[in-house]
């Protein structure tokens, strides 16, 4: 009987939140959650992102060990020490990249900090240190500095959710190649470490090679000219019936620190 | 269960979020991480039996779900049907409150639990449910559960100790009542 009762209860919420209203409210006790959760995230995340970079450091020690316990001890600390210098470099590059991104044109940008790796084992979002306190709100692009990496898709009053390229849920339509030899498609995800996957092609296909870009096109989801991924296989089945076109993101989003939010909205 | 049980639960639950949000969340692994809601609520089943397993299961997958972009009351339908389950295991003959049966459960429990998540996301249309990665996800999770379970136990064996000496190393005979 409790179990009965349970499981009603558990489809009655399931339902509510198919339902306008209650979704609303339930997204705002989520945001609300996400608002109070984000300064831990935020404070786990700079403690371990540079401790991680040091221990990274001092595990790849081991082509160096010196003769005796002091000298390697010494070492270790340089090493680390390089190590957190490295990261620090790294960061400023990082940022500085965003200062000057060559593709966003006039469009005004929001600098941000990945908070959070996915909550979802399933689908693959990040959760960045913007939130509609910041202007950041659902729909706008986010990109680093070599390229998309997804779209905001739920934003809290400090934190926004970021849907990568790479869900299976992102479609984009994309443009490559230039003059006579230029095409477009649409690129989607195929989760975790897969290549875009892309298809529906409108003229020729794109090289091995070839960067894609945002088209623009498909219902002005995203601004045109934002480099997506570079194409790594084309292949065309016996009969030229099938075509599958392979495209890694530009965008290393498994280490992805710092990233920019776009205040652009798509057009209704 | 008691009103102390219940505070209990509440702390644990709100420790498990944040414990899985601001760390658990970071330790990927071919992009899955491990998952320590989906244990306690099997941990709940293990420890409490059946009927309280599905409603601190209920509980916990409500408290998940607030941080899922998955559809709301998702996790607590799992985690009601694996609190259940895991708690039908104390049914059957031998030592029901064995650590080490009760932490074996709780693991099982967290793999079938991540399997059935999937399959009724998967009925509700979401992306990315029950494909390749989806066997990594379980993978992951069961591997992460031979870490967190123990502790997810003892956390739940915590909580209901209020209200039921039973599981708080006083097994219950045989063919007895699991509650008082």
């Amino acid at each position: 009987m409790t179990l009965l009762m349970l499981v009603l209860a558990s489809i009655t919420v399931l339902t509510l939140d198919y339902h306008g209203e209650v979704s609303h409210g339930i997204t705002h006790v989520r945001n609300g959650v996400r608002d109070v959760l984000a300064p831990i995230q935020r404070g786990i995340a700079a403690a371990l992102h540079p401790i991680g970079d040091a221990f990274a450091g001092a595990f790849h020690y081991g082509a160096l060990q010196s003769e005796n316990r002091r000298l390697e001890q010494q070492l270790g600390s340089l090493q680390a020490a390089q190590a957190e210098r490295a990261f620090a470099a790294r960061q400023a590059q990082s940022v500085l990249a965003l200062a000057g991104l060559p593709f966003v044109a006039n469009i005004s940008t929001t600098p941000a900090e990945v908070i959070s790796a996915p909550t979802s084992n399933f689908q693959y979002l990040l959760e960045i240190d913007k939130g509609t306190g910041s202007g950041v709100g659902p729909r706008m692009p986010v990109v680093s500095g070599r390229g998309l990496v997804g779209t905001v898709t739920g934003a809290s009053g400090s934190t926004a959710t970021v849907r990568l390229v790479t869900d299976k849920s992102s479609s984009i339509g994309v443009t490559f190649g230039t003059g006579r030899r230029s095409g477009s498609a649409i690129a989607g995800g195929q989760g975790y470490g897969e290549p875009l996957l892309v298809q529906q092609f409108s003229g020729p296909l794109p090289s091995v090679g070839e960067t894609v870009f945002s088209s623009g096109t498909d219902g002005g989801a995203y601004p045109a000219g934002i480099p997506i991924a570079r194409v790594t296989s084309v292949k065309v089945a016996a009969g030229g019936l099938t075509t599958t076109v392979a495209a890694e993101p530009l965008v290393d989003l498994g280490t992805i620190q710092y990233v920019s939010v776009l205040e652009w909205l798509p057009q209704p | 269960m008691n009103l102390r049980s219940w505070t209990r639960l509440a702390l644990v639950a709100l420790v498990a979020l944040v414990a899985q949000v601001s760390v658990l969340d970071q330790v990927v692994v071919h992009g899955a991480h491990p998952d320590v809601l989906v244990l306690l609520a099997a941990a709940g089943g293990a420890v409490a039996g059946s009927q309280r397993g599905a409603m601190i299961g209920f509980v916990i997958g409500l408290v998940a779900d607030l941080v899922l972009p998955t559809p709301y009351g998702l996790s607590a339908l799992t985690f009601v049907l694996v609190g259940f389950a895991a708690g039908a295991v104390r049914a059957l003959p031998g030592e029901r409150s064995s650590r080490g049966l009760q932490v074996a459960t709780c693991v099982a429990g967290g793999a079938a639990g991540t399997v059935f998540f999937e399959a009724l996301g998967d009925l509700l249309g979401q992306p990315g449910m029950l494909d390749r990665q989806g066997a990594v996800v379980m993978l992951v999770v069961t591997v992460g559960a031979l870490v967190l379970a123990a502790p997810a136990v003892e956390a739940l064996r915590w909580v209901v100790s209020g209200a039921d000496r039973s599981v708080t190393g006083h097994a219950v005979p045989s063919g007895g009542s699991a509650t008082r």
